[in-house]
């Protein structure tokens, strides 16, 4: 290696020899991740994550269209099962010059927040967030028809998922919760069931610019993406109730660091005038956002943000535990530090959230060193507290966790 | 200079060359030099004491700052850089990059797309570039199929965690240095330079030799405040790509621990008259593959 300096010039000169591109790319990486509870828990398992996971990605690109496949197998210990997962299978084209198709499997995002989501009903796996997977495990796939229309500065893109896909919340196989029915934190080994709907679920979107400034207005048709309604005549059962919402929003540049607004409002359209107790209210939803780079290499961020539920006085009145509901305005505070040193092959990062009305939080530090182009370790936790045991993150305080991951990548 | 979008599809599918030559835009395909921006403007030659030797400072800052990042009117070249730190362990990253210019020694449009190592593949770097004002920078997640507007930030931290500064790919602003010219021989200019607010940048000084043919930037030293050379950008490789001299090789060290980058570009073209609207969001989640190839 201490060559390196003088025989740069061999392997520099090969690479202007470029190889005849292959249409085929295949990637992928192995990694082994294990995480603890901090206390002790009322799920079965001791390891929060405990796993061996493979991933292979194959994409094949062709003069008219991309195809793109991501499949993960992982031998899961906390489940003791082996789990194939398809995160993508599509394909990708441009029929006309003004739009874009992708149809399959896919990942879908938008919104302009930070581990909040807003106007973003797309699945999200919250297991994987709290267990400490990678962040990219945060969005769950679903199978979906994603078009993307453009006219000038205007790009409009409307999704159409045929059948609805929900997060993969919380069930109490891998952490508890608080059931309000039981009235205390729960693990049902079997994870409860809910009755799963196979209709469609809409999600569009028209976002243009203005000079520096970003607008988007969305649009949502489908169901809550957890099931927050229960079924009276069917023993309580569980089920994702029907849900429309409208947004906007808008980032822009600001003194130097870049701010974010988000409005959503939630309609909770099988309970309109909140007085059903079995049925989650509509919801105003803000977000407000800011981040700045504060030092070389060290950037903040915080966000403010507000979930008002609709109807709030026909709720209490209906409720069977209107002592445990959550505020009619419930107020969240989140700051992001990240700091990234040795050429940026180091990232300290620690997302906080405080919500000064429910009075808990969650705090998720992170360590990731890229070794080498190939090695990536990671180490981590998830800390919940609160002071109720029936909060937003109070009830996960038992589900606190530490991780560690190590990740080779082909 | 704005191009309906269906119309600029249907032509390129028929000839893109022609398409090219109508515009006027310019790519950068140069830019992996570092950014010897040099520039001046007039309040900063109070203490030259002749109008003829500032004007000749700054037309060679000017030629060379076009030589350097404003090659052509457009540009595209793939590009990989290779880390080695002081253990001689390697890091590497390989990418395409697409330039137009919207005016010469003016603002700019970039789009960056990684293809390797694999973490990376597929994320996509979008800036556009403007003299007066941040920049506006945008990142492309594949993964989480994300695209995230980034602060314009500290432009002298590492580009992909390289040697290179963001500013030494995509410019510094010649209005941020006062220049000075300090010799010439029968090849090279030799060029001082003392940023105007110190507290800006991790250097107090640098000295940039531009070759007198090509105005091409062969090499720079930045020094700290005792005066010590901390930092050396060396030009390793030009070559001439339709008439335009471009560097196809250069190198950042470390002075101070001998780590390095170099930068390395193959298949680079000018000229190929880049439509406007592919330096959009759209491209970043969808390539605009005729022109990558």
């Amino acid at each position: 290696m201490s060559a390196n300096n003088e025989n740069n010039d061999d392997w520099a000169d090969a690479w202007v020899e470029a190889p005849p591109p292959s249409p085929w790319q295949l990637t992928g990486f192995v990694e082994a991740a294990y995480g603890q509870f901090l206390q002790s828990n009322v799920v079965k398992d001791g390891a929060s994550l405990n796993e061996l996971r493979a991933r292979i990605n194959l994409d094949y690109s062709h003069k008219f269209f991309e195809a793109s496949g991501k499949l993960d197998s992982y031998y899961d210990a906390v489940l003791a099962k082996t789990i194939f997962q398809t995160r993508e299978l599509s394909i990708s084209a441009s029929p006309f010059s003004f739009v874009d198709i992708k149809a399959g499997r896919q990942v879908l995002t938008w919104g302009t927040g930070d581990y909040l989501f807003v106007n973003d009903l797309f699945a999200k796996d919250w297991q994987s967030f709290f267990s400490g997977r990678a962040d990219e495990y945060l969005k769950a796939p679903s199978n979906s028809l994603r078009s993307n229309w453009f006219y000038k500065e205007v790009n409009f893109t409307l999704v159409w998922t045929p059948e609805f896909t929900p997060d993969n919340y919380i069930t109490g196989e891998r952490f508890s919760f608080y059931s309000p029915q039981a009235q205390q934190i729960v693990a049902p080994a079997n994870a409860f069931t809910v009755d799963k709907t196979s209709q469609a679920q809409w999600s569009a979107r028209l976002k243009t610019r203005i000079k520096a400034v970003e607008f988007s207005l969305y649009g949502y048709r489908g169901f809550w993406p957890t099931p927050m309604g229960s079924k009276v005549q069917v023993e309580n059962q569980a089920y994702f109730p029907k849900l429309n919402s409208w947004g906007v929003s808008a980032l822009a540049p600001f003194k130097g660091g870049i701010v974010n607004i988000e409005y959503a409002s939630y309609n909770s359209i099988e309970d309109t005038h909140g007085n059903n107790d079995r049925i989650a209210n509509g919801q105003h939803r803000l977000l407000i956002g800011y981040e700045h780079e504060l030092a070389k290499n060290f950037t903040a961020s915080m966000q403010y943000y507000l979930e008002r539920t609709k109807n709030y006085q026909a709720w209490l009145e209906n409720s069977a535990n209107p002592e445990q509901l959550v505020a009619e305005n419930r107020h969240l505070l989140t700051l992001r530090l990240s700091y990234r040193a040795q050429k940026q092959t180091l990232l300290y990062s620690i997302f906080t959230f405080y919500s000064p009305s429910d009075k808990d939080g969650y705090i998720k530090p992170s360590v990731n060193y890229q070794y080498n182009d190939q090695w990536l370790l990671s180490a981590g936790a998830n800390v919940f507290f609160g002071e109720q045991e029936y909060s937003f993150f109070g009830q996960h305080q038992d589900n606190s966790n530490a991780w560690l991951r190590a990740r080779y990548q082909y | 200079m704005t191009i309906n979008v269906s119309n600029y599809m249907m032509q390129t599918v028929k000839s893109s060359v022609q398409i090219a030559l109508s515009f006027t835009l310019l790519l950068v395909t140069n830019f992996g030099l570092h950014a010897e921006e040099l520039s001046l403007d007039n309040s900063n030659t109070t203490n030259v004491t002749n109008n003829e030797v500032t004007k000749t400072v700054r037309d060679i800052i000017d030629q060379a700052n076009l030589a350097s990042y404003y090659a052509g009117n457009d540009g595209s070249a793939e590009a990989r850089i290779i880390i080695v730190d002081e253990n001689g362990n390697r890091q590497m990253r390989q990418f395409t990059i697409l330039r137009k210019d919207v005016q010469d020694l003016g603002d700019q449009n970039m789009l960056v797309f990684f293809s390797q190592p694999s973490n990376v593949k597929d994320t996509v770097f979008r800036v556009e570039k403007q003299l007066k004002g941040d920049d506006n920078r945008w990142l492309f997640l594949p993964a989480l199929d994300l695209v995230k507007r980034i602060s314009a930030g500290d432009k002298r931290t590492s580009f992909v965690g390289s040697h290179f500064y963001y500013e030494d790919v995509s410019g510094r602003n010649p209005k941020e240095d006062n220049f000075t010219l300090v010799s010439e021989d029968k090849t090279n200019y030799t060029i001082t330079a003392k940023p105007k607010d110190q507290n800006s940048v991790e250097f107090s000084s640098y000295t940039v030799k531009i070759n007198k043919q090509n105005f091409l930037p062969t090499e720079t030293i930045y020094f700290d405040q005792s005066n010590q050379a901390i930092r050396q950008m060396t030009v390793l490789q030009v070559q001439d790509i339709d008439g335009i001299p471009t560097v196809m090789k250069s190198r950042i060290t470390n002075l101070s621990n001998n780590s390095y980058t170099e930068m390395q570009f193959r298949n680079v073209k000018y000229n190929l008259g880049l439509p406007d609207n592919i330096f959009s969001e759209r491209s970043m989640r969808t390539p605009p593959k005729a022109w990558l190839e």
